[in-house]
């Protein structure tokens, strides 16, 4: 099948029942249409901005939010490589060995029931805006015919990432942007306390959270929270 | 070839030399032409320069006068942009002053236009006299168009008794429209990068701002919601941007003493 008609057909399947959908309800329904189509146990829109803002724009399927969660947890996986080298990572088998690259992640993912992880860059020019992220409960690689559907399906999420933020119609993008990251500020603020009681650079002290977290078998933002509310300090 | 105007083969203009020039001459200088009408995309990439090149190959290729490139202005207007010398520039000024001449109607048509001096006098009586008297017997105008949107004209004249045939015609209107695709794929992609900062920006700001408030309730503190307000402020007693407050404090080139005070306020 050609690009263009793999393309009007997906563009069909997510525009249908009714055209007037606004830009932040396309990009759900490609998720949807994804985790469909593919048997998909999740599937997402993550828009970065450097390793330390993965957010979760959009997704659909039981683990949706699962890798890119683990991803800020652990500051290591493959959307941030896919984001970072703007080359597709795929990962049909998360116990395999080609998995090790990214060990206490796959393990992580492993452990939340995830085998099989592909990230495909959102790529602009030489840079990039984030990934589409494809994951399944179970180890197997997509089909050629899947994985050239989910590289248009990027494309279209892309693209009404960047130029539709004002489309009219349904849940508009500008709406959907501005909440992204909303469930990370916790992170941030706690980054931000904790580089003011070391006396440390942000990056430094975000390591020090996710470390100190892994260490405790917490979840980061648990901890997070409590340092929020200072009932956790880094410094004694 | 790092000398772009090496590259452009700006040579004097003999007028006998276009006639003893072989047909596989005017197919390579054409498509050399065509090369550097494709290459838009290039990070240094000049449109002024770009233009000049369009204005001095269609000069040579066409064997005309002179040659000038106007684009649209955004606001129904057209805007001269690059001449291939500076006759070619006061008249197309002339052009765009009496709104008159080859070059407006090729825009707003969108269709090739040419005339002879004699032509010329009766559809634009203002411009057709500067015309003349620059010496130029024979006009045409071309649109830079692709597919139904027209983004400028390319307006060529010639001072030598022989009207611009048909082909030459097909010729100056295939330039036109690769100068066009060109300048439509370079505004795409410039669009597409600033859409990209633009997006990259408000992500990063909304990190940085959530960085600078935990630091803030720390070293001064205080909660998370009024370490806020005293962003906001300071931001704007000093006309900065939230974000680069925010950069500024996470980076401690702002001390937090520093937002605690509040200049200007006499108590």
């Amino acid at each position: 099948m050609r690009e263009d008609q793999r393309r009007a057909r997906i563009m069909a399947a997510v525009t249908a029942p009714d055209t007037t959908a606004g830009a932040g309800e396309l990009v759900h329904r490609l998720c949807r249409f994804a985790v469909d189509e593919m048997a998909l146990s999740g599937c997402a829109v993550v828009l970065m901005a450097g390793a330390g803002s993965a957010s979760v724009l959009v997704g659909a399927g039981p683990h949706a939010r699962t890798v890119t969660g683990l991803q800020m947890e652990l500051g290591e996986g493959p959307c941030l490589h896919a984001y970072a080298s703007g080359i597709p990572v795929l990962l049909p088998d998360l116990a395999a060995d080609p998995a090790n690259r990214w060990p206490a992640f796959a393990a992580a993912a492993l452990a939340a029931g995830v085998h099989a992880e592909f990230s495909l860059p959102l790529t602009v020019g030489p840079g990039g805006i984030g990934t589409f992220d494809l994951c399944r409960d179970r180890p197997g690689m997509l089909s050629d015919d899947h994985l050239a559907d989910a590289l248009v399906a990027a494309d279209i999420a892309r693209d009404a990432v960047l130029y539709q933020p004002y489309a009219a119609g349904g849940p508009c993008m500008a709406e959907l942007l501005a909440t992204v990251g909303a469930d990370r500020i916790v992170i941030h603020q706690a980054t931000g306390m904790i580089a003011a009681q070391l006396d440390e650079t942000v990056a430094n002290a975000l390591a020090r959270l996710r470390a100190a977290a892994f260490a405790s078998g917490r979840s980061i933002y648990d901890l997070a929270q409590d340092v929020v509310e200072r009932r956790v300090r880094f410094d004694e | 070839m790092s000398d772009s105007s090496a590259g452009r083969r700006i040579r004097p203009r003999d007028p006998g030399q276009g006639q003893q020039r072989g047909s596989g001459s005017r197919e390579a200088m054409l498509a050399q032409a065509f090369v550097r009408l494709a290459d838009t995309l290039a990070s240094d990439f000049d449109i002024v320069d770009f233009l000049h090149g369009l204005s001095e190959d269609s000069v040579e290729i066409l064997r005309a006068g002179a040659a000038g490139v106007m684009l649209a202005d955004g606001r129904g207007g057209l805007r001269l942009i690059a001449s291939s010398d500076e006759r070619m520039r006061l008249l197309e000024l002339f052009e765009l002053q009496g709104a008159q001449g080859p070059c407006l109607d090729a825009f707003s048509s969108g269709r090739a236009v040419q005339a002879s001096a004699a032509d010329s006098r009766a559809r634009w009586p203002v411009f057709a006299p500067h015309a003349s008297d620059a010496g130029f017997r024979f006009m045409c105008a071309v649109p830079l168009r692709v597919r139904t949107s027209v983004i400028g004209a390319l307006n060529l004249f010639r001072g030598s008794d022989e009207p611009f045939t048909g082909a030459e015609m097909e010729i100056a209107q295939a330039m036109a429209e690769m100068a066009a695709i060109g300048l439509i794929q370079e505004r795409a992609l410039r669009e597409r990068n600033l859409l990209t900062e633009q997006l990259q920006a408000a992500l990063s700001s909304r990190v940085v701002i959530e960085q600078a408030k935990g630091m803030l309730a720390e070293y001064l503190t205080m909660t998370v919601d009024d370490a806020f307000t005293l962003l906001r402020t300071y931001a704007r007693d000093h006309n900065g941007k939230l974000s680069d407050v925010a950069s500024d404090v996470v980076d401690r080139k702002i001390p937090s003493a520093a937002l605690a005070r509040r200049p200007g306020r006499q108590s």
